[in-house]
């Protein structure tokens, strides 16, 4: 007996719309179309290997860095130096960020004292407040960090106080006639509504981290990936500047898709409810 | 009004927002456990209100809402809410849903997971318990959020048009599932609705409002419900000449009109 189509079960619906993949054809595409352009203008000359080295330098000045070393630590101590730093930072941001976003989004009073705080930090460049930094808690690693902090706390606070008016007024009043507390509230319903939110704060702070990591590491670093490309680009070792650059990136590229990882792993609820 | 042992109560309630706005204007009503009052009435006449003040999100303006002669000061697990668009967390489980109430009593998490699944077996989703909320249909989470009101064990349960959005059949099942429930658990049901028919059925007693400001004009008692719990059948229940004449009576109160004699 032949089955009926009735009977078997439903196709599983695909995830990915096309529209998406086809973004990422286009992507991948793109990259490529540069990676010519970038082999073209080097091979014929279009511009000086000093300027543009080929991407066969660059290559080779990544295998020179991660066997020999360049500018006294190899490749893997540089990321470990950087990574140590934008990490600790971030932690460090979350530590303060999440808490002073809670207090913003549940406090009038917090609200009036964080809020003008927060608005006086977010626009300020990196490099502004680095010298005072510097006066205030020396050329240590301790600096370092607190740069890179500091330019992350302002997406993590507002993306958290934010993420809480995720909560709908009927979740929160629901909780409140379980006899809910003001902090069970805030935990039981306001912190998880507002992981979505804070994930995406966490994004952009660490974007916001990586763009900080250069300047953090012009004073007195010995080691890390803007160190590394500082010191290259002071003896106009090209190759080695792009290299450091490319690795940066792949590393950015790879703490967003850990992200989306943690996303999809631990909210698969988002836009869901 | 006397309020009597075991009752939630309302009386010469007036809500207005500022100066100006006037939402309720002396209300009286004493929801007594055991009994099932549905609230009908136009789109601005305060049903929603009604139901705010009762579960006590918001105080009057003037008048007193009680219970058992205590004044109520705010939200309590005494009187249990289902909410219009269900209020679940789809961060937890179904039966995690469902076990919120317990766990913040303070109830051991082993033996809230097992009242959870007593409660979703009332409500016919015992093999749910680990999905998560978005798996489900609208009428399966109007049932999480009706399991989940029913875990605190409530002396009133509160409801504000949680079937509005179901299609007809799954209204149907839930009238009937509603009855069984509100018997069982010996609560007060509040009601707000905006189907008649539904009033009808489900209620010992429907009160009408009018708006601007919201007052009652009307208040019927019935015994279809009752008479469904008892063994009748609920399609005869409906068709009955006195169910008919009834939803007619009730929606020429609701459009403040004479009814209509045929």
């Amino acid at each position: 007996m032949v089955d009926l189509p009735i009977t078997q079960p439903a196709p599983v619906p695909r995830r990915r719309r096309p529209a998406l993949s086809w973004a990422r054809y286009v992507g991948l595409a793109t990259i490529g179309g540069l990676l010519i352009l970038w082999s073209a203008a080097s091979a014929l000359g279009w511009a000086s290997p000093l300027f543009l080295p080929s991407p066969a330098r660059v290559w080779a000045a990544l295998q020179r860095v991660a066997g020999q070393g360049y500018a006294n630590a190899t490749l893997a101590q540089h990321v470990a130096a950087s990574l140590w730093r934008v990490g600790g930072a971030l932690l460090a941001a979350m530590a303060v960020g999440v808490p002073a976003g809670l207090v913003i989004a549940t406090s009038r009073i917090g609200r009036g004292i964080l809020d003008p705080l927060i608005e006086f930090i977010r626009p300020l460049p990196p490099l502004a407040y680095l010298p005072l930094i510097i006066i205030w808690f020396g050329i240590g690693e301790l600096s370092k960090v607190l740069v890179i902090a500091i330019a992350m706390l302002a997406p993590i606070v507002i993306s958290t106080a934010s993420g809480v008016r995720a909560a709908s007024e009927s979740q929160i009043q629901a909780a409140r006639t379980f006899g809910a507390t003001r902090w069970q509230v805030i935990r039981e319903v306001m912190v998880p509504a507002a992981l979505p939110s804070i994930l995406t704060g966490i994004r952009i702070a660490l974007g916001a981290g990586w763009t900080t990591l250069v300047a953090a590491e012009l004073v007195a670093a010995t080691r890390g990936l803007g160190y590394m490309i500082q010191s290259a680009a002071q003896f106009l070792v090209t190759d080695m500047v792009i290299a450091g650059i490319l690795v940066i990136s792949a590393l950015a590229t790879l703490s967003e898709l850990g992200l989306r990882w943690v996303e999809r792993r631990f909210l698969p609820w988002i836009g869901k409810a | 009004m006397a309020s009597r042992a075991g009752s939630l109560a309302l009386s010469h309630v007036s809500l207005h927002y500022g100066a100006g706005l006037a939402v309720l204007h002396d209300v009286s009503l004493t929801l007594a456990r055991g009994e099932f009052i549905s609230v009908i009435g136009r789109s601005g006449s305060g049903k929603t209100s009604l139901l705010n003040l009762a579960g006590g999100f918001v105080a009057p303006s003037s008048g007193q809402v009680s219970v058992d002669d205590r004044p109520v000061t705010g939200p309590g697990p005494d009187r249990a809410v289902v909410f219009q668009d269900d209020a679940l967390y789809p961060w937890r489980s179904v039966r995690e849903n469902v076990a919120l109430p317990l766990k913040l009593r303070g109830m051991a998490p082993a033996a809230r997971a097992e009242r959870a699944r007593a409660w979703l077996a009332e409500v016919g989703l015992q093999d749910h318990g680990d999905k998560p909320i978005w798996q489900l249909s609208g009428g399966q989470r109007q049932r999480v959020g009706l399991a989940r009101a029913l875990a605190s064990e409530p002396e009133f349960l509160l409801m504000d048009e949680p079937l509005g959005a179901l299609d007809a059949m799954t209204r149907d099942q839930m009238h009937e599932l509603l009855l069984r429930l509100w018997q069982d658990s010996h609560a007060g049901a509040l009601l707000i609705t905006h189907s008649v028919e539904e009033a009808v059925f489900l209620s010992t007693s429907v009160i009408v409002l009018a708006p601007a400001p919201g007052h009652i004009v009307h208040r019927e008692d019935f015994d279809f419900g009752r008479r469904f719990l008892c063994g009748e059948d609920p399609r005869a229940l409906k068709s009955e000449p006195a169910f008919i004449a009834a939803r007619e009576r009730l929606l020429a109160a609701i459009h403040g009109k004479e009814p209509v004699h045929g």
